[in-house]
């Protein structure tokens, strides 16, 4: 009996068994994909600029969304640092601008005075209030996003110049890099000039080195003297005044490492855009201001620095002890106005996803510290960089760069001039006014346009 | 009345004859028409309307991003108020003109040299030729290294004397700079020209003016350059348009610098284009270096028209 009944399941169980396993094994096929198609498929573009560390981790959590949302497809696009400006240019000119991007900081200005941004919905990245998210960054990084208490920028990476020492060098020629590195203006002219090596008028190695290599570069690294010396780029009216006497106070001690203490040969330089700190990491310079320096950058330039461990950095000089300040930039992820509702709502999504783990991000793209206040700093991992300290503090005591229109005008003037200053020793003061006198046609240019 | 059946019957194939033949012609002409018809499109949409949309832009205020807002002659009138635009168009006229004086005169010199057929000479020409087939950015990198105040060229003229140049720093040897390497590039190019010229010289002259007792200075004045004429008008027109699009260059191994010494007008219209989004503004720069260009080579033609009914 047992047998026969066992005999009767068995058939019945195991035809049963299939059918139930084949309807089982169906659904369970058809369940996700009918999750799935439940979100519509949506494409999104997103275009961001290239860096060897930074870039790759952007796209690492784009490729983790996309995994988590099988309906989203990114169309994911870098572009070298200083062309991702004009491609956005010609592809807001030709409609063909991508619905989201990561933006520079000082770009900022022209993209929102022609309503080319999106506001952002803060709720949706995770805020109570416009409160709440302003408090999460600094504050000089929430103005740059934000107009009339409505955000367009939900900021990414933002971080501040250090001064960069060799501190075998240092040592080299006594001084101790902990103690002696310099805090004021003079002392950076004193303390370069000590390092600085010359075979009869050939410099074999220059104290310090100032980038001449490109205007950008000469924005970052006058801003923080312009201001540090009382100065300001635009009075209240908008006119250029770099050219007033804080200004050539600024411009005269951006001169003197060269001009007073000659420890800088300012038409030496094997600095290039992708690498600006060449000299600093080939050991042809004791010292420049650099933003925070990849332990991959400098192992890939000068592996015997990285083992030797002999580079720090520490604060800008300023105009007395512990008054340092340095530039602070940083960016932005934005999203284009003409994006679609739903193409807004995904990139959101996105943004909020790429932000909510800024400890990998650290990991991936170390030593770029974030506009945002907590939830990385205190990390063991973060604290286990090298004087990772001085660079959060570099950031938090950083000076923004001038947020104007004329941005690129004036970045281009006052390289044009800080080379006439320092190449042809033109004068300080006339040079200045021209310069101001440029920046000020630009302005009145495009106020008229 | 069977001559005038025959005669109207001569005029009418005759008549048949020409509509054949009209129609053949126009048969003709169309399928010419047709055949051209890809190439004149071609030209009219991706060559004269871009043209003639720039000359139009130059009347128009456009950051590529709004639309075009017509402003009359006022980005015309900013250019001219502009000192940078004035010491970028006094760069570019120096550039175009040295570099197209040299490129022919030492063009031609190389070509003389090769010409005499001394031993090895066939092998310099290939050897100097090959300086046109590197990349351009490979050229100016090298030369940026070679140029450093304590760069190779530095360190040979120390040998005989010399105190260390500033070749790229200087607002007086920046310019020069930039000119000697596209010199260095495109002179050998012009060599080759200049070369198939003079071996297509007939011998027949020189071989009179040998039995006359011409000597060699005398046969080249009298005889080669006069024969060269055309080459050295199309070697002069071909280097002064392809210098006054300069870009790459200066772009590359000074960045415009110092100052403005090198910037040149292709470099304005970039950067006012495409850093500072004022397209009408450069728009209105490249119609000024169009207007140029187009001064210059009527200028060109009218000599050498005139010098060559004197030579011929």
């Amino acid at each position: 009996m047992a047998k026969s009944d066992s005999m009767d399941l068995t058939r019945r169980a195991v035809v049963g068994g299939m059918g139930a396993a084949g309807l089982g094994a169906t659904y369970a096929a058809l369940a996700p994909r009918a999750y799935a198609q439940e979100k519509k498929p949506i494409k999104v573009s997103f275009w961001t600029f290239d860096n060897p560390q930074q870039r790759p981790w952007v796209n690492k959590r784009v490729k983790l969304f996309t995994e988590q949302n099988p309906h989203v497809k990114i169309d994911f696009q870098w572009f070298a640092f200083g062309d991702l400006g004009k491609k956005l240019s010609v592809g807001f000119a030709t409609g063909t601008a991508p619905d989201g991007f990561v933006s520079q900081d000082w770009f900022m200005p022209v993209w929102l005075d022609k309503n080319l941004l999106a506001p952002l919905d803060v709720g949706k990245l995770g805020y109570a209030n416009y409160q709440a998210f302003a408090k999460d960054f600094a504050p000089a990084f929430v103005e740059g996003a934000t107009v009339n208490g409505k955000v367009y920028g939900y900021p990414m990476w933002f971080y501040g110049y250090c001064n960069y020492l060799n501190t075998k060098q240092f040592k080299e020629v006594g001084l101790d890099p902990d103690k002696d590195w310099p805090q004021t203006w003079d002392q950076l002219g004193e303390v370069a000039k000590k390092l600085t090596v010359k075979d009869g008028d050939k410099f074999t190695r220059q104290g310090f080195k100032f980038a001449m290599h490109a205007a950008q570069w000469t924005m970052i690294q006058f801003n923080p003297i312009l201001v540090g010396a009382g100065g300001s780029w635009f009075d209240q009216s908008g006119k250029c005044i770099v050219n007033n006497d804080a200004g050539v106070r600024a411009m005269t001690i951006r001169a003197s490492i060269a001009q007073k203490y000659g420890a800088e040969d300012p038409a030496d330089s094997i600095a290039t855009n992708p690498i600006p700190g060449m000299d600093f990491l080939k050991e042809r310079a004791s010292m420049f201001f650099c933003h925070p320096l990849p332990l991959e950058l400098v192992k890939a330039q000068n592996p015997a620095m990285l083992e030797g461990n002999y580079f720090r950095p520490v604060q800008y000089p300023g105009s007395a002890p512990g008054k340092g300040i340095s530039t602070a930039y940083g960016f932005n992820l934005v999203i284009n106005a003409g994006a679609s509702p739903d193409k807004q709502e995904v990139l959101h999504d996105l943004y909020k996803f790429m932000m909510s783990d800024l400890v990998d991000a650290w990991r991936d793209a170390a030593p770029f510290t974030f506009a945002k206040k907590g939830g990385w700093e205190d990390n063991a991992e973060v604290q286990k960089f090298p004087y990772v300290n001085e660079i959060i503090k570099a950031g938090s005591n950083g000076v923004a760069l001038p947020r104007t229109l004329v941005f690129n005008e004036l970045a281009d003037s006052m390289h044009r001039g800080v080379q006439k200053i320092m190449l042809s020793k033109a004068d300080i003061k006339s040079t200045l006014n021209e310069v101001a006198a440029e920046v000020d046609r630009a302005t009145a240019a495009y106020k008229k346009a | 009345m069977a001559e005038l059946a025959t005669s109207q019957h001569d005029e009418l194939a005759s008549a048949e004859s020409r509509s054949w033949h009209l129609h053949h012609r126009r048969k003709i002409t169309l399928w010419g028409i047709a055949f051209v018809l890809p190439t004149i499109i071609f030209f009219a949409v991706f060559k004269y309307g871009p043209m003639l949309w720039a000359i139009e832009l130059s009347f128009h205020s456009y950051d590529m991003i709004s639309a075009p807002r017509y402003v009359g002659l006022d980005n015309y009138r900013a250019l001219i108020a502009d000192p940078i635009f004035r010491s970028t168009l006094f760069n570019t006229l120096i550039y175009i003109s040295c570099t197209t004086t040299l490129l022919t005169v030492i063009g031609l010199m190389l070509a003389l040299a090769i010409n005499t057929g001394i031993p090895g000479a066939r092998h310099c020409m290939t050897a100097m030729f090959l300086s046109n087939l590197m990349p351009v950015i490979a050229v100016c990198l090298v030369w940026r290294i070679l140029l450093h105040p304590y760069g190779v060229v530095n360190q040979l003229l120390q040998h005989v004397g010399f105190g260390r140049i500033d070749w790229l720093t200087s607002e007086w040897t920046a310019m020069p700079s930039i000119i000697m390497v596209t010199v260095w590039r495109f002179a050998p190019y012009f060599m080759v020209v200049f070369l198939a010229a003079l071996l297509a010289l007939p011998d027949d002259y020189y071989e009179a003016a040998e039995i006359d007792g011409a000597g060699p200075i005398r046969r080249f004045f009298h005889i080669t350059l006069p024969l060269l004429m055309p080459t050295i008008f199309f070697v002069v027109v071909v280097s002064a348009l392809l210098c006054a699009r300069v870009f790459l260059y200066p772009y590359l191994i000074t960045g415009g610098g110092p100052g403005n010494a090198t910037r040149v007008l292709s470099m304005l219209i970039y950067e006012t284009g495409f850093s500072y989004l004022k397209m009408g503004q450069a728009a209105a720069i490249s119609v000024v270096l169009f207007a140029i260009m187009l001064v210059f080579t009527s200028l060109q033609i009218t000599l050498f028209t005139r010098s060559e009914r004197i030579y011929f």
